[in-house]
């Protein structure tokens, strides 16, 4: 197959699986569909305050993957569910944001400062749609770099790294990531440590199943979906949970303000947001592409140098933060655009940056048959790479999101705003038990639930402490494969202990590695949630 | 020796097999757990999901299905082993679990302390390289590994690394036997080039009906069908295979009766025309295998006594 | 000017806590919990045992807490109070009695039913018969739910009674119905 045959066959993938049901004679496809629930739940998870994607995301897996069951035909149905909630809880986040000065989702909250002055003044819709333009916008143009760009990538990295530089290449990813997220690069490197040692219980070559203390409970390992569900999710809801205890007060949502006035987006208003789109579309791209940075910061660093160039190329109109349009474009285009790049180093490298991604590896490796690496970019020509089909499909499956959000979007974000009302204290249980009875499904052990309970609790510490939960995940993750690779690179070096410094490639990755957290250590402060 | 063994064998399944079809009166009581040592989504774990639907459909068992996985199968017999042996828990391994696996665990368990079931379907083992590599048997291996090329040599297991060492051992040379975490990982590494050659258990197939990979020899004690010129390993002195089937097991003591109904239900989906178990193993794994019942115990235990002598002769 | 840090020696705490944990893992946990060392010299090449990456991890939490050390008067470190400790036990102490409920309220029913009609009914055996595979599944998640809004509120209200029963039922339609393979907790442990 040529890579169009490879191409089309992505693209077929999406349209013409399993059908669903027929429209006006057109059979619509099952993944068709899911795409557009994903995304229409993933707006409404958005726009709810305390409710995130990745929580949406965690707590359908298992949904999913009872109704499509564990085959290759459950990919992409599964996998374009979870990019449709990813995409919608993008543009969900801007809802309570707007309307009610309360950002849906922690990435949006630099979209309250000029999107809630907005409604004050009667503009809310007006807000909305800025926003939804420049989200899709940006969530477009981040996932074209994503689809130009991984599979070179990944053919890169498969021809020219060897298992000594893949090694390097994993350590330099955790490296980053511990030293890049959160305040403080020591409390990375402690959530990095411990993301390892977690993954390396009761695994190992050896038949006695290590750090189990000799008991069968422990010998298993701990299950990925009890780890991760655990700390980002429970952790999450503990922490939630205290605060509203603690502070007794029921969500009182402000009143929304009358609307008046022209609500509706001017070719003039599009030329005044172009700039902002363009720029923060590149800067959340390029964030995006590196593993670990995340959304929030990208909204943060769009909204900045938008406000910059803003006030010194246009001291006339209103400036950031008292109602500017191009506030609002500015953040969102930014945060929005790391979804797609995001993706970069799961689908080339196996390496996830985000929460978002984190779920999309874990349903890839639940259902099986897809796992993200440079593998899945082989273009054989003899044979059909059913996991580049798979690949394309998921691109498909990504421009199509894009497509609803285009048309959409706009649509569901207006009906989305009644989900600040919903009353927090009441959903975070229902949410607990949701997540623990997902968990149960996965793995019908009572003691995986009372894992994740224990991990819930480990992530609720690890809020309290300032220890960012991402680095733990991503090792935790990443550690099986770490040290697969490393044993390979060693035995297949014949036993060389400096595999990972005699070869040019690897010394250079590991040196950077130690070069992000040497330079990390010298920023003193530390940055709370 | 061991080959006429193999053939006995395989007689005396075929005679449990037809004694078992007639005790096919037992019902199970409740619902039937199906603990299944493989990876959620591969085909080893498909297989024993298709094998339990079947059931289903014709008998109206009730299977739920878990995976327990790990330690080459031990963390499943591990599991296994203490839960009621009245039918109503099984599990699917490999052969090698109830072999080479205990024995090397060491973990307090012998093949004793489980009932043997029936077979599923065999594996079609080869050693395997991609045909660029310009090999076009194994001997072309040694001939480049003699020539002081590094040879790395992809494994999935500890028995295959010993063989793999004995393979080496008995021609001369050194591999440097790198090991993967199942046979995709195997196929992966040598595909990307991270191995030159690797033992595959069926999945290499496709790619050397395609031309992309070629069977460099079978690690059966007998040819492989898809390439059935490729050498055996007693072609280069080793009198040690890789010989393996899938199989399901049951705690201990399970009543003969009971054992031999789930034997004939599982023989009955695997063979039936039609059944979806049937076509996928067919597909995946060239033929069902049938060993059940007493043939079945005779064969693992024998499996567990060859390791001893296998890991011996590694460890010299 | 700042207010007073609440947790002026959480960094410290957090920093000594790694490294002494570290050192456990590496001189008495790792070396007595694995089943090779740190390499090991098997069919004459040398590998890498399955002591020597959580070797590696430990080692990597220890130097973790010792930059957290030379970090320690960052501002905002955070902390645990022991007001937190106390809201995390009684987070600890719902979960705990409505996952017994879960665990063992079908089998207790049908040890009572079977007491009653004399026939001998065995839980595990009914695990995958309504109503007997939704009993403690729906009382456990209505008292976890229930009860955790109740915590929240100050007091157990109607509205949080029915939210936890209307949650916990939907919960187990939805997956105890339309899929015939799912467990619902606790009819994988029996």
């Amino acid at each position: 197959m040529t890579a169009f045959d490879y191409i089309m066959a992505g693209i077929l993938a999406v349209f013409q699986g399993p059908v669903a049901f027929s429209f006006l004679g057109l059979p619509i496809s099952v993944t068709v569909v899911m795409v557009l629930a994903g995304f229409v739940l993933g707006i409404m998870v958005g726009a709810t305050p305390g409710l995130a994607g990745p929580m949406a995301m965690a707590i359908s897996l298992p949904i999913l993957i009872s109704i499509f069951g564990f085959s290759s035909d459950a990919l992409l149905p599964v996998l374009g569910f979870l990019i449709g909630v990813m995409k919608g809880a993008t543009v969900g986040g801007a809802v309570p944001a707007i309307l009610f000065n309360t950002p849906g989702t922690p990435d949006a909250y630099m979209t309250t400062l000029d999107g809630y002055p907005m409604a004050q003044a009667g503009q809310a819709r007006k807000a909305l749609k800025v926003a939804h333009f420049s989200s899709a916008a940006g969530d477009t143009f981040s996932d074209i770099v994503l689809i130009v760009c991984a599979p070179f990538l990944a053919l890169l990295v498969e021809r020219y790294l060897d298992l000594p530089e893949k090694t390097a290449l994993l350590i330099l990813s955790l490296a980053f990531i511990a030293a890049i997220i959160g305040g403080s690069v020591g409390k990375g490197i402690i959530a990095m440590g411990l993301g390892l040692l977690v993954a390396f219980i009761g695994t190992g070559e050896d038949f006695y199943p290590r750090l189990s203390f000799g008991t069968q409970t422990l010998a298993q390992g701990f299950s990925v979906t009890a780890v991760i569900l655990g700390v980002l999710i429970l952790g999450e809801v503990f922490k939630a949970f205290e605060d509203m205890w603690h502070n007794h007060r029921r969500a009182q949502p402000a009143k929304e303000t009358p609307q008046q006035g022209d609500q509706r987006l001017h070719a003039a208003d599009l030329k005044r947001i172009a700039p902002h789109v363009a720029r923060s579309a590149v800067i959340g791209t390029v964030i995006g592409a590196l593993p670990g940075i995340g959304s929030t910061l990208a909204a943060t660093l769009g909204y900045s140098v938008g406000a910059r160039t803003h006030a010194r190329r246009h001291p006339d109109r209103k400036p950031f933060g008292q109602g500017a349009p191009e506030g609002i474009a500015a953040t969102e285009a930014a945060n929005s655009s790391v979804s797609g790049a995001n993706l970069i180093p799961v689908l080339s490298l196996g390496i996830p940056g985000n929460a978002a991604a984190v779920f999309l590896i874990l349903a890839a490796e639940s259902i099986g048959g897809f796992n993200p690496g440079p593998a899945v970019f082989r273009f054989s020509t003899d044979t059909v790479n059913p996991e580049l089909v798979m690949a394309f499909g998921i691109f498909t499956a990504m421009m199509l999101g894009n497509l609803f959000n285009w048309t959409l979007g706009g649509l569901f974000m207006r009906a989305a705003g009644v989900m600040v009302r919903v009353p927090k204290h009441m959903l975070l249980p229902v949410v607990l038990l949701m997540t623990l009875t997902a968990i149960y499904v996965q793995d019908p052990r009572m003691q995986a639930i009372w894992f994740t309970i224990g991990f819930g609790v480990l992530g609720y510490g690890m809020r309290r402490l300032g220890i960012s939960p991402l680095p733990f995940v991503i090792a935790f993750i990443l550690g099986g494969k770490l040290e697969e690779t490393a044993r390979q690179a060693f035995a297949a070096t014949g036993a060389d202990p400096w595999f990972l410094f005699n070869r040019p490639v690897a010394a250079i990755l590991i040196l950077a590695a130690i070069g992000f957290v040497a330079v990390s250590l010298r920023k003193p402060s530390e940055t709370q949630q | 020796m061991k080959r006429v063994l193999k053939a006995a064998v395989a007689a005396i399944g075929l005679v449990a097999f037809s004694g078992g079809a007639m005790a096919a009166d037992w019902t199970p009581p409740g619902p039937i757990k199906l603990m299944i040592a493989f990876a959620a989504g591969g085909g080893a774990d498909t297989q024993a999901r298709l094998i339990a639907e079947d059931i289903e459909t014709k008998l109206g068992w009730k299977f739920i299905p878990e995976q327990v996985t790990g330690k080459g199968g031990m963390n499943l017999a591990m599991a296994l082993k203490d839960q009621p042996n009245d039918g109503t828990v099984i599990g699917m391994v490999v052969t090698e679990t109830l072999g080479y696996n205990m024995l090397a665990a060491n973990a307090g368990v012998t093949p004793e302390d489980f009932t043997a079931i029936s077979t599923t379907a065999g594996f079609q083992m080869g050693i395997v390289s991609q045909s660029s590599k310009g090999w076009a048997d194994f001997n072309d291996v040694i001939k480049a590994a003699k020539s002081g090329q590094d040879i790395r040599f992809g494994v999935m297991s500890p028995k295959l690394a010993d063989i793999a060492y004995l393979l080496g051992k008995a021609q001369g040379v050194d591999f440097n036997i790198v090991s993967g975490k199942g046979g995709k990982a195997v196929m992966n590494g040598v595909m990307a080039g991270d191995m030159d050659l690797g033992f595959m258990a069926g999945i290499q197939a496709k790619g050397v009906a395609a031309g992309d990979l070629v069977n460099l020899a079978s690690a059966l004690s007998t040819p492989l069908k898809q390439t059935p010129d490729a050498p055996l390993m007693s072609d280069f002195g080793v009198e040690f295979n890789a010989d393996g089937y899938f199989a399901l097991i049951g705690p201990k003591g399970m009543p003969t009766e009971v054992r031999d109904a789930i034997a004939a239900a599982v023989i009955d989906a695997i063979t039936g025309e039609g059944n979806k178990s049937a076509a996928m193993i067919t597909k995946a794994f060239g033929e069902p295998a049938t060993i059940s019942g007493d043939a079945l115990q005779s064969l693992v235990q024998a499996d567990y006594d060859a390791a001893g002598r296998l890991m011996k002769a590694a460890s010299e | 000017m700042q207010t007073p840090d609440p947790f002026p020696r959480t960094n410290l705490l957090l920093s000594l806590g790694c490294i002494v944990f570290a050192l456990v893992a590496v001189f008495l946990w790792i070396p007595m919990d694995s089943g090779s060392g740190l390499i090991l010299k098997v069919r004459r090449q040398v590998n890498i045992g399955d002591a020597l990456a959580p070797t590696i991890a430990a080692t990597v939490i220890g130097l973790g807490g010792v930059m957290v050390f030379f970090q320690r008067r960052a501002p905002n470190a955070g902390g645990i109070s022991l007001r937190n400790l106390g809201s995390v036990a009684y987070l600890l102490a719902i979960c705990g009695v409505s996952f017994a409920l879960m665990r063992w309220t079908g089998p207790v029913v049908a040890w009572i039913a079977g007491g009653i009609t004399g026939e001998a009914l065995d839980y595990r055996l009914l695990r995958d018969t309504a109503p007997w595979k939704y009993l403690g599944f729906v009382l456990g998640g209505w008292v976890l739910v229930s009860a955790l809004i109740g915590w929240i509120e100050g007091r157990i209200t109607a509205r949080g009674l029915i939210v936890g029963a209307l949650a916990s039922l939907a919960l187990a339609l939805l997956y105890g119905v339309p899929f015939d393979h799912l467990l619902l907790p606790p009819n994988g442990d029996v």
